[in-house]
């Protein structure tokens, strides 16, 4: 799909929004949690995971059948956004969907690190961003992380990524390679975004997405303790914190957590807050996150219906249904209590 | 010669009330057409998604063209 021509914000939203109403409520998630994995499944089938549980049921059974049926679903929904959108829509929903891009980049090289076989690298591929199948199919053929690196030179992670595979070489650990694409990827997402009245929410959006993403790695390693220099993890672009207050507060948690209750994200989190500091853990905290999030795009969209908004929206809600789903089926399979499913969901 | 041409150009108005109206006309039409182009847009994604939308997308789309047609008065006025 060109960026040339004109923006087509109408056709997408009115689209995207027969699709969001399609998702599944309290309703849906009170019956899911009281089934097992195959029900489930079955359930899935007679919605609109339908053409999905079909084509993967004979190969997989079970949690792993509902897990590549949710990823291939996911693929499929984004990649009709980029599909229907051109222009500077086209532009807008990319930056945000080369998320996939980057964990797939990250799956291929995990997986050829680990010696993992082509058709289980395959398998944990979504194929719902930028990137066309052809590119992928290639990233899955290569012998070796340095082909991958080579066969990537023409995308946006191409320059980072080949600095990064020197480090790589000389320490033997993933970590430079995988920095090097989440870093490409968080310094596109801001690039070059042109604001106008409309856009300007979708930004503050992204910038709460890099907000929360430098918070959660600074809460990590205030956590964890280890020895590492906070700033090479610093996502440039937030509002919250600059490079240096990060890497100060990181050392210290119960400062990290005071900075961010002061900031203009603490009356939303003031109880994940709490109960971080009471009980002491992140995942709380992480959920309240993603929750908090999916809040403030539950609101966008309603002041400028004709604008990215409404899409972003969508794409929110729906990578939350995703995860409700896995959490659900992975939680039954693990033998937990309604209770701590339900903890363990992000609902409105 | 010149000083003849020029009074009869005084003479004429600029724009027959005829082509006047021709105008106005033609830019309700245009105006109808940039509001159907957004409209037929949305409606045709809700289509896409929706197939009993059909008629309710076809009315709101040829909405706008009550525009043209009220314009087309001025035809008969003048």
């Amino acid at each position: 799909m060109s960026t040339a021509g004109g923006s087509n914000p109408e056709y997408v939203t009115a689209r995207v929004r027969a699709r969001r109403s399609a998702l599944y409520g309290d309703e849906e998630y009170r019956k899911l949690i009281r089934m097992g994995p195959a029900e489930i499944a079955r359930f899935m089938e007679e919605s609109d995971y339908e053409s999905e549980i079909n084509a993967l049921g004979s190969r997989h059974s079970g949690v792993d059948l509902i897990e590549y049926a949710l990823n291939r679903n996911l693929a499929k929904q984004f990649d009709d956004l980029l599909r229907w959108a051109d222009g500077r829509l086209y532009d807008l929903i990319a930056r945000y969907l080369r998320k996939f891009d980057a964990w797939n980049v990250k799956t291929v090289i995990r997986g050829l690190y680990s010696e993992a076989d082509r058709d289980a690298i395959a398998d944990d591929l979504i194929r719902a961003g930028e990137f066309d199948d052809q590119l992928l199919d290639q990233l899955l053929d290569a012998p070796s992380i340095e082909d991958v690196v080579d066969r990537l030179s023409g995308t946006i992670f191409g320059p980072g990524l080949a600095e990064a595979y020197e480090d790589y070489e000389d320490t033997g650990v993933l970590v430079p390679l995988e920095n090097a694409v989440d870093r490409t990827y968080y310094d596109h997402l801001l690039e070059g975004l042109v604001v106008d009245e409309a856009t300007q929410q979708y930004r503050e959006f992204l910038e709460a997405e890099i907000d929360f993403r430098n918070a959660r790695n600074a809460l990590r390693l205030a956590q964890s303790g280890a020895d590492i220099d906070p700033a090479d993890y610093y996502i440039d672009g937030g509002s919250l914190f600059s490079a240096s207050e990060l890497a100060t507060l990181a050392q210290n948690r119960d400062e990290l957590v005071s900075a961010i209750r002061e900031s203009k994200y603490g009356d939303e989190l003031s109880e994940a807050l709490d109960e971080l500091e009471a009980i002491d853990s992140l995942i709380g905290f992480e959920r309240a996150l993603d929750a908090v999030l999916l809040k403030y795009t539950d609101a966008l969209g309603h002041v400028f219906p004709l604008s990215i908004t409404p899409i972003a929206s969508y794409i929110l809600a729906k990578e939350r249904e995703v995860d409700n789903i896995r959490a659900i089926a992975r939680g039954r399979e693990a033998g937990l209590s309604e209770e701590q499913i339900e903890q363990e969901l992000v609902i409105l | 010669m010149y000083a003849l041409l020029q009074e009869a150009q005084a003479a004429a108005p600029a724009l027959e009330p005829t082509a006047a109206a021709a105008i106005a006309v033609g830019l309700a039409a245009f105006g109808a057409g940039y509001a159907e182009r957004g409209i037929g847009a949305a409606a045709m994604g809700a289509i896409a998604e929706d197939n009993d939308l059909f008629v309710n997308g076809l009315i709101l789309t040829v909405l706008p063209e009550t525009l043209v047609i009220l314009a087309l008065v001025v035809v008969f006025l003048v």
